[in-house]
């Protein structure tokens, strides 16, 4: 019998796993969601940010047996094809480089945007010093996500 | 002797349309095939739909060459953007040179890659020119069209077949740079798109049918093995298949990431290790070995005039030392390579920046040819010079062979990757400065020890450029000072070394601009002016291997000081400092930071930077990286590996701290109009900024930090 049902990015889904293994690699070895990255492991990097029932959590902090129930959305399921207004001011600021901590970073920007529509830079520090970019693209996340909220997505 | 104009060739596929075979390296090689049997590495196809298919043979790691290589051959041939299309090269015959590294990706293909286009170009013009009878100079083209002088006009595609079959031009007219409507204009990554949706590929995204996943107890001391381990436990974790021994440890292979890394946990309650030979190394000997080594013989990296005797000599001798730790890369995405081990031969799926040497180690380890086995570059995850190192993937290959079966997917943990790195060294900085009657700087030593990144490389053998290698950003001082030397004494670590983001051009221009500043503050001399009274206008000047134009490099550090308001009056605990590098004598960088230190609190409020790289083929991407660049050098001063009883103290962000959002200031970047042929940004951004900051505390603290990482008695 399938041990623990979920809702991912709208989908209801049965996983047969160990109650103590991470949300993060239910959604990448399991669902086959790979959008999801692994950075750390010890919830300090911020990579593998998904959104349970809207909230940005650190899926390698998760075990499933506590997200049994929620409602997850991963990268894959933000939009159904890049609409999402961070992820059009992410191309709009050329924001990627590496691209790896991307979609982490996109998860908790966008959660923050959801939850205050006009972050200030101190707002922006607050949640996105959770992660880490190792390339550098600091300046432009924080650009995009003050286009969002000034409406200058195109 | 292959001659400059070999490197094109025509195959002539039926229905393929054009394809034009281009050789990116003009210089034969040693071993390289006799031109008669010529093999080009990278080819560019016009396909009868009019898209262009170029294979891309450099590493994506962020640095921007899967967007700036196509942009240059888009930019010759005329065509239109969106219409280009990507594939990554594999090696092998084809394609035996794909190391990516050192910012030279575009500076080594921009010439070939722009006479390839335009040479396509010209024979697509040719081809319309015969159908429709009218002079090829009667016609032009615009984006991915013919247009004739009557109004005639035929898609690239459907002239491709035509132009296969006609000469190619021997020497291409290429466009004057004014004419570029590509290049020099900001154009978002190519893959940028995918990256948002969570599409983009990493190595660790690969997914091949079958699957296993492995996780890899090695022990914490290098050149350690585990001597006695019970496996029962950790086969009896749900999802675990197997325990193999390999060479650097144990394996533990499950059907899931978490499975591996779970049943690795509980293998490694029941090891028992022989640690080896190095279970004692630490960092406090190993500096103690530095100094001792200062003092012995070293050998010269460049050496002009008696620096020795005219340090005796002078009026006055400023001397001090200067200490760099070891790194780490602590790239984003884990060391990970997946392997499917077959009868006949040997796949891999990874991120790398050497495909070529994973192909032959992985064909080595697994008792193969190296055309047996085939390498699929994915996107990487952060590069920085440690997926230059082949040790993750060989260890896959030993695990795919042990365990047999379908393929394997190794994972290092964040921990793996800080403990099994290939450091960068540490180094210790010894120098000396002589300054004559007159207060003119007329003797400089510098002399440098620690652990050789280029002996790791060459797996234990020393070259005859070590010492070179090992001072480049020392060696190629740009200053002129009648009497110079500079050596490097090398220290044996028994840690596997790598390059890092800008090599050791990091700690050895941190040595030096920051002892240069220290020399002009004793001296009572404005760090600017003192730096620029040193270069003088000499146009250009041969520094070891290099010819440095020192024109370029006052130019950017006049526009740097000038744009950051040099000299102005600056708020109660802010100081300036200042600093510049001529990179490999091609990408030409100044930086100003702005800092101030209140409390024993560091804020880096700005770095504006000036830059001379030649001609921008994408002002984007060139800022991006100098941003990057610049994140990466601040994130330098606070971070170290050091060792105690063979192991890293280091395991995980929580100890090695990088820079956050909250601590990345303002960057602002300045170009300098070029005509010179483009260099690369992806490096030479780091190691000026490392002094600018340092430089900076001085002058708001009258602290002199020679020493890193910063540490709160730096900053009281």
């Amino acid at each position: 019998m399938p041990a623990f049902q979920l809702t991912v990015n709208g989908r209801r889904r049965s996983v047969d796993v160990d109650a103590d293994t991470p949300l993060l690699w239910v959604l990448r070895d399991t669902l086959g969601l790979t959008g999801t990255k692994f950075g750390c492991g010890q919830g300090v990097c911020g990579s593998c940010t998904v959104h349970r029932d809207g909230k940005a959590v650190r899926s390698c902090q998760v075990p499933i047996k506590e997200a049994a129930g929620s409602a997850i959305i991963t990268i894959e399921g933000l939009s159904k094809d890049g609409s999402h207004p961070v992820q059009r001011a992410w191309i709009e600021e050329d924001v990627a480089q590496c691209g790896y901590c991307q979609p982490g970073m996109l998860m908790t920007a966008a959660a923050l945007l959801a939850a205050n529509a006009h972050p200030t830079d101190g707002q922006i520090d607050d949640a996105i010093g959770e992660h880490i970019c190792r390339c550098g693209t600091y300046p432009r996340i924080r650009k995009a996500i003050h286009r969002v909220a000034q409406g200058g997505v195109k | 002797m292959t001659s400059r104009r070999d490197f094109l060739t025509v195959t002539g596929i039926a229905g393929a349309g054009l394809v034009l075979a281009l050789r990116l390296e003009a210089k034969p090689r040693p071993g390289d095939a006799p031109a008669s049997d010529f093999r080009p590495n990278a080819y560019l196809a016009i396909r009868p739909d009019g898209t262009a298919l170029l294979t891309v043979p450099k590493s994506e790691m962020g640095q921007g060459v899967r967007t700036a290589l196509p942009l240059v051959l888009a930019e010759e041939l005329d065509l239109d953007w969106s219409r280009v299309e990507l594939a990554q090269a594999m090696p092998g015959p084809d394609f035996q040179h794909l190391g990516t590294g050192g910012s030279t990706s575009v500076s080594t293909t921009w010439t070939t890659l722009r006479t390839a286009g335009a040479a396509a170009r010209e024979m697509l013009v040719a081809a319309a020119a015969q159908a429709w009878g009218v002079p090829a100079a009667q016609c032009r083209t615009e984006k991915g069209f013919v247009l004739g002088p009557s109004g005639q006009k035929a898609g690239y595609g459907e002239l491709a077949e035509a132009a296969a079959k006609l000469p190619i031009p021997k020497a291409p007219r290429l466009k004057n740079p004014a004419e570029f409507r590509l290049l020099g204009r900001p154009t978002p990554r190519v893959d940028g798109p995918k990256i948002v949706v969570g599409k983009a590929l990493f190595g660790l995204d690969t997914r091949r049918p079958g699957q296993r996943f492995a996780a890899v107890l090695r022990c914490p001391v290098v050149g350690g093995q585990p001597k006695a381990w019970d496996e029962a436990k950790a086969r009896a974790v749900r999802g675990v298949k197997a325990v193999v021994k390999v060479p650097t440890g144990l394996a533990v292979i499950a059907d899931g990431t978490w499975a591996a890394f779970k049943g690795r946990e509980i293998l490694a309650t029941t090891v028992t290790w022989d640690e080896g030979p190095h279970k004692d190394f630490n960092s406090k000997d190993l500096e103690a070995r530095m100094r001792a080594a200062l003092d012995g013989p070293a050998d010269v990296a460049r050496k002009a005039g008696d620096a020795g005797a005219a340090l005796k000599t002078s009026a006055r001798v400023v001397e001090a030392e200067y200490f760099f730790p070891f790194q780490a890369h602590a790239t984003m995405e884990p060391m990970n390579a997946t392997v499917q081990a077959r009868a006949d031969g040997a796949e891999l799926w990874l991120g790398t920046q050497a495909p070529n040497t994973t192909q032959e180690r992985a064909a080595t380890t697994m008792g193969l040819k190296t055309e047996q086995v085939k390498v699929n570059v994915a996107l990487l995850g952060g590069g920085f010079g440690r997926r230059s190192g082949t040790d993750f993937s060989t260890e896959a290959a030993q695990v795919a062979k042990a365990a047999g079966g379908g393929p394997i997917q190794v994972v290092w943990s964040r921990e793996d990757d800080f403990r099994h790195d290939q450091f960068h060294p540490a180094t210790l900085h010894r120098l000396k400065a002589g300054v004559d009657g007159q207060g003119r700087l007329s003797a400089w030593s510098h002399v440098i020890a620690g652990g050789a990144v280029l002996r790791s490389w060459l797996e234990g053998h020393k070259s005859p450029g070590q010492a070179e290698t090992e001072a480049n950003g020392a060696h190629d001082i740009p200053y002129d000072i009648p009497a110079l030397e500079v050596a490097f004494a090398e220290v044996r670590v028994p840690v596997a070394l790598g390059w890092w983001r800008a090599i050791e051009i990091v700690p050895n221009v941190f040595a030096r601009e920051c002892f240069l500043d220290e020399v002009a503050h004793t001296l009572g001399k404005d760090p600017l002016q003192f730096r620029l009274d040193l270069l003088g206008r000499r146009g250009k000047v041969k520094v070891g291997r290099n010819e440095v134009d020192i024109a370029r490099l006052r130019r950017v550090l006049e526009l740097a000081a000038d744009k950051a308001g040099w000299g102005r009056k600056l708020p109660p605990g802010h100081g300036l400092g200042i600093a510049c590098h001529a990179y490999d004598a091609r990408t030409y960088l100044a930086e100003v930071a702005e800092v101030s230190v209140e409390k024993g609190d560091l804020r880096v409020h700005r770095v504006t930077a000036a830059v001379d790289c030649g001609i921008v083929l994408n002002p984007t991407g060139l800022e991006g990286q100098v941003e990057g660049g610049i994140a990466w050098g601040i994130s330098a001063l606070s971070s170290q590996i050091t060792f105690e009883k063979g192991r890293t103290v280091q395991e995980g962000y929580d100890t090695f701290p990088v820079l956050r959002q909250p601590d990345m200031p303002p960057v602002d970047v300045h170009v300098v109009a070029s005509a010179e042929a483009p260099s690369g940004m992806g490096e030479p951004p780091v190691p000026v900024c490392l002094p600018a900051v340092l430089n900076a505390i001085f002058a708001a603290t009258g602290k002199r930090v020679r020493r890193l990482p910063l540490t709160p008695g730096d900053l009281t």
